[in-house]
């Protein structure tokens, strides 16, 4: 996967570079660390993406979307950093990239400094809320133009249990609209003459600001100036109305986003039906027991220790989430994990007392922390520092429990400088902050 | 490889004749060390269009999000906080515009009028069982930094310019601190560029939507400027609430909107350029406000990218005016009736009823242009 470096190369360990990027679990004997982890790490990622589309999907209906003139993204929440596990010919051809590119990113890349930050929060809350939603936006190409569409998000239900498994975006481009002749001669307002500098704009505009660009395409200096030399031409070619002036989407623009879903749809749930997993475009019931919410799958997904979320309100108190970085210390897959009591990583000499003190812990909902030994899927053991804390949601009461678990006697480097102790709250604190706002009900409370 | 470095204090604090400033109560705070955060050098001063700086990530936490989670966690799980602000409830209020409510039964046995800062920084002389009382709530220094990146000392003693985070111990959400300015003037009551920046700086590192900051214009017998911080969960009305743009410099972005169909009357700032120019337009704003007695707050949210300014009823008495997260729509509650029969309309009727009128507003929309505009010749 190509994956641009445009981060300062650091020698510390604050920083995303790819010198930073070191998993977390330690080395044994039998494992390796540096050049060859990251690669695993990359094409680990590589493979959950593509997985992520065939495993619901098949890889038969790769071909047919592709016959498909729109343009359009499936993205997938469960991965960590919400990427794009699939992109369609006609977003490729619209935005400039090749697949490459795209896949594995979040949408955020086409954003830019002058997208609507409300904009930007509108879909981020009809993310939150799994919820259809048509907005008007403007993206960047490849080659750093801006350009208006109207984007259309609609999330992809499982059947079976009622999760949001995908995320489809149609992006309609919207060709530009007409100039209203009394704007066209220049604003004034308060009997003060515009000026070439500053603008006064009258009335309901909806100018957008300020996203940070992640650069996907080349930012040298040509390139940079060619940006800025189309946008003070866009900028000139109407007085008083820049690129920023918002686009509507007409009629027939917003029919075929319409149109654009209903046919990707109708691929997506045929296709579905072979690989067994069954997918729809509205809930048909509401998430099953132990399934998280994809805006917490995606809030979680940012915190990179190793660390777990179980539910006690579940029969034997399952692990309804596990980061990436405890998939490699433990050396378990994901549906290996999601849905088991994290029994499974005691063995033959762990200490009872130990268990004991966490079982005590967990029913009194108080905090702990205990070093306990504790074996990997293949049978090595380590000694787990590991912390546990009650974390609770809107109600006020107890949702699950955070587990996080630091291995001892590794050279484990936090990248941010923090102590084991600390990097056990970070986590903790963090998982606070995401699930607070779950459950949180509308109107009188009686939880 | 970890960034932790171990620094000599001497070269943290200027060497040479103490200054006059740091000869106050204040001067106990260079024996006290607590981790410090420095800036990278980058800073938000450039012309460069403002990006997201390279050093923060964008789909992880960043450090300075995990170093005040951690702190807060830490001192949370040591009993320095009276309560568990998790275990109150919190709900939205039905209505379309989705304010929220917090039932916080322990804020009204423990209210202190007087938020802590006040305590600590104010004039008079302060014993020794004063500050070790609340040494514990330091939690770290943010300061400017010279490196490419930013960096973190895990003890150091104050630096010149640093902000001191302090937990508030009776917080109104999670992570709730309080950020301190301890420049040379940081005993002035007016609202200075200097801070702002910082504070701003703060936001933008911090890098998590969920981080809203916040500050009240001082009122009478606050000795201290301050601002206040924590992480809500989910988007405040007035972020939902669309805006009307009625000041816009293309040249440096800048851009002054009123929000539309808000209960207090609200302008909201924002810069993807130049960000340094916006803070000094909105500190001249604000020093002209508090000359006229027009309480204000202020509220910066979207990671440091949008900066809201509530405006209140000139006041000459300056007493009973909302906090910031109030103006924003988050709604405290004392008992369990009011918070059962919290309703938009009551919510509505608070926010009106402090609200400056359409006339100062007006006045106040004509001072902004005119602030903006002398910045912008």
């Amino acid at each position: 996967m190509a994956f641009k470096q445009t981060r300062l190369r650091v020698p510390h360990g604050i920083g995303p570079t790819k010198e930073n990027r070191r998993i977390r679990s330690c080395s044994s004997s039998r494992r390796r660390r540096g050049r060859r982890g990251r690669k695993r790490m990359e094409s680990q990622l590589n493979f959950n993406i593509e997985n992520s589309f065939d495993s619901c999907y098949s890889y038969c209906a790769r071909q047919a979307l592709d016959e498909l003139p729109h343009s359009f993204t499936i993205t997938d929440p469960s991965i960590s950093g919400h990427p794009i596990v699939f992109a369609s010919k006609g977003f490729l051809k619209v935005f400039g990239y090749t697949k490459d590119e795209v896949v594995g990113k979040n949408g955020r890349v086409f954003q830019g400094p002058k997208t609507d930050r409300k904009s930007v929060m509108e879909i981020r809350e009809a993310i939150r809320e799994e919820r259809s939603m048509q907005i008007n936006l403007l993206n960047y190409r490849k080659d750093g133009t801006p350009f208006w569409m109207l984007f259309h998000l609609s999330p992809v239900f499982s059947k079976q249990d009622g999760r949001v498994i995908h995320f489809v975006g149609v992006q309609v481009p919207i060709s530009p609209p007409r100039r209203p002749r009394w704007l066209a001669s220049g604003v004034v307002r308060n009997g003060a003459n515009m000026c070439e500098e500053v603008d006064r704009v009258c009335g309901n505009t909806n100018i957008m600001f300020g996203s940070c660009r992640r650069e996907v395409c080349s930012d040298t200096p040509v390139e940079l100036s060619r940006v800025l030399a189309l946008e003070s031409v866009l900028d000139d070619s109407s007085r008083g109305l820049g690129i920023e002036e918002t686009c509507e989407a007409s009629k027939l623009e917003r029919q075929k986003a319409e149109d654009a879903i209903n046919k990707i749809f109708s691929v997506l749930t045929r296709h579905s039906e072979l690989t067994g997993r069954f997918v729809c475009a509205e809930r048909h019931s509401l998430p099953g027991a132990g399934i998280l919410s994809s805006s917490l799958n995606i809030s979680l997904g940012r915190i990179k220790q190793s660390f777990v979320l179980t539910d006690p309100h579940l029969p034997d108190m399952p692990i309804v989430y596990a980061s990436d970085a405890f998939l490699r210390l433990t050396g378990y897959a994901r549906n290996e994990v999601l849905g088991h009591n994290c029994r499974f990583l005691s063995g033959a000499d762990t200490d009872f007392s130990t268990l004991y003190q966490i079982k005590e812990s967990i029913q009194t909902e108080q905090a702990c922390t205990v070093r306990i030994l504790n074996y990997r899927k293949d049978k090595s053991s380590f000694w787990n520092y590991l912390h546990m804390s009650p974390v609770r949601n809107a109600s006020g009461k107890v949702a699950y429990f955070v587990g996080v678990q630091i291995e001892e006697g590794c050279k484990n480097q936090d990248r941010n400088g923090l102590c084991p102790e600390m990097r056990h709250c970070s986590v903790v604190g963090a998982v606070k902050v995401a699930v607070r706002s779950l459950s949180m009900g509308a109107g009188p409370s009686r939880s | 490889m970890v960034t932790v470095k171990q620094v000599e204090d001497d070269n943290l604090v200027s060497k040479g004749a103490i200054p006059e400033q740091l000869k106050c109560p204040r001067f106990c705070f260079r024996d006290i060390r607590i981790p410090l955060y420095r800036f990278s050098s980058q800073s938000l001063l450039d012309d460069s269009p403002f990006e997201g700086h390279v050093c923060i990530p964008e789909d992880e936490q960043s450090a300075l999000d995990s170093l005040l989670l951690a702190q807060w966690e830490d001192k949370m799980w040591k009993g320095v906080l009276r309560y568990d602000v998790t275990t109150s409830e919190i709900k939205v209020i039905f209505g379309r515009r989705k304010f929220i409510a917090q039932l916080n039964e322990r804020l009204g046995m423990d209210y202190v009028p007087k938020p802590e800062p006040d305590k600590i920084c104010g004039q008079g002389n302060l014993s020794e069982f004063q500050w070790t009382k609340h040494q514990e709530e330091f939690l770290f220094y943010v300061a400017s930094g010279e490196m490419a990146i930013p960096e973190l000392i895990p003890s150091a003693a104050m630096p010149d310019g640093a902000v001191l985070i302090i937990i508030n111990e009776i917080p109104v959400e999670y992570g709730h601190v309080f950020l301190v300015p301890c420049g040379p003037d940081s005993l002035a009551q007016v609202l200075d560029t200097k801070s702002l920046e910082m504070v701003a700086r703060f936001a933008v590192e911090i890098n998590n939507c969920s981080f809203r900051l916040f500050y009240d214009c001082p009122t009478a017998g606050t000795s201290h400027r301050y601002f206040e911080a924590c992480y809500f969960p989910s988007p405040l009305p007035v972020e939902l609430t669309p805006v009307d743009t009625f000041f816009h410099e293309r040249r440096r972005g800048m851009r002054i909107s009123a929000v539309t169909d808000f209960p207090i009357k609200t302008l909201l700032f924002e810069s993807n350029k130049k960000f340094k120019r916006m803070v000094e337009v909105l500190v001249e704003i604000c020093c002209q406000l508090q000359e006229k007695s027009i309480p204000y707050n202020l509220l910066i949210s979207d990671c440091g990218k949008k900066i809201f300014l509530f405006l209140q009823m000139q006041n000459m008495a300056n007493s009973g005016t909302l906090s910031a997260w109030e103006c924003g729509g988050y709604f405290l509650f004392q008992s369990r009736s009011e918070f059962d029969q919290a309703t938009e309309e009551t919510m509505l009727n608070k926010l009106r009823d402090v609200s400056l009128d359409d006339e100062g507003f007006q006045v106040v929309k004509e001072l902004c242009c005119s602030i903006a505009d002398k910045f912008a010749a």
